[in-house]
């Protein structure tokens, strides 16, 4: 499972989908990337950031929504305290 | 039959002051129930984002090495605090920055955002912050 997490004071909200079904064309996994992405362009919008977090690798900045990252996570808008 | 109504009077408001006490209760345990939830959730994103040695380094002694991507003596101290985050040039601290997201977060997640951003974006991550020397 994919999954994009977004951080907020709650804890991060967690929304998954299934690649393997996706390659399948499974309507109900098209649709749960398809809300993942719509929730990534709004936290985008917002001045979050997205980065791509693979094990064993360093953080990467993404511009745009990608469903074969294995995890995506957002952090907020930041400012020099 | 005034005495009588007095004691209905004060009944009634010792029942409210009791009602108003209940609530605040209950909402100052929701309150910390719900912050317990979210360190929770940010726990788990720290094992997710944090090598096993990071993570390990994280809970013994409170903060977290991440090496600078583009500099090959430098370090960025993390501390597990709302502290600044320390930089160390071949051993030697160079600087401290003070980097925050603009809204509230499990202290968890600070960690990781500062951890992604340098990763990820440093030229922007020092960019944003303030640096004091």
């Amino acid at each position: 499972m994919a999954r994009l997490r977004v951080m907020s004071w709650r804890g991060d909200s967690s929304y998954e989908w299934d690649p393997k079904r996706i390659a399948t064309g499974d309507p109900e996994a098209e649709a749960a990337v398809r809300e993942a992405e719509r929730i990534f362009r709004e936290e985008r919008a917002r001045g979050s950031t997205a980065f791509r977090v693979t094990p064993g690798k360093l953080g990467e900045k993404m511009d745009s929504f990608d469903p074969s990252a294995e995890q995506i996570v957002m952090v907020p808008r930041v400012a020099g305290g | 039959m005034i005495v009588a109504d007095q004691l209905v009077t004060l009944a009634a408001a010792l029942l409210l002051l009791l009602l108003f006490f209940s609530l605040l209760r209950l909402s100052s345990s929701v309150t910390y129930r719900s912050r317990i939830v979210a360190e929770q959730r940010a726990d788990a994103l720290l094992r997710d984002v944090l090598t096993p040695a990071q993570y390990h380094q994280l809970r013994r002694r409170g903060y977290v090495d991440v090496p600078s991507p583009t500099w090959a003596n430098r370090v960025y101290r993390i501390p597990r605090s709302r502290d600044q985050v320390r930089v160390y040039e071949g051993g030697r601290l160079l600087e401290r920055l003070c980097v925050q997201a603009i809204e509230p977060m499990p202290t968890g997640d600070i960690v990781v955002m500062h951890k992604l951003m340098i990763e990820g974006n440093e030229a922007e991550y020092l960019h944003t912050a303030n640096h004091f020397r």
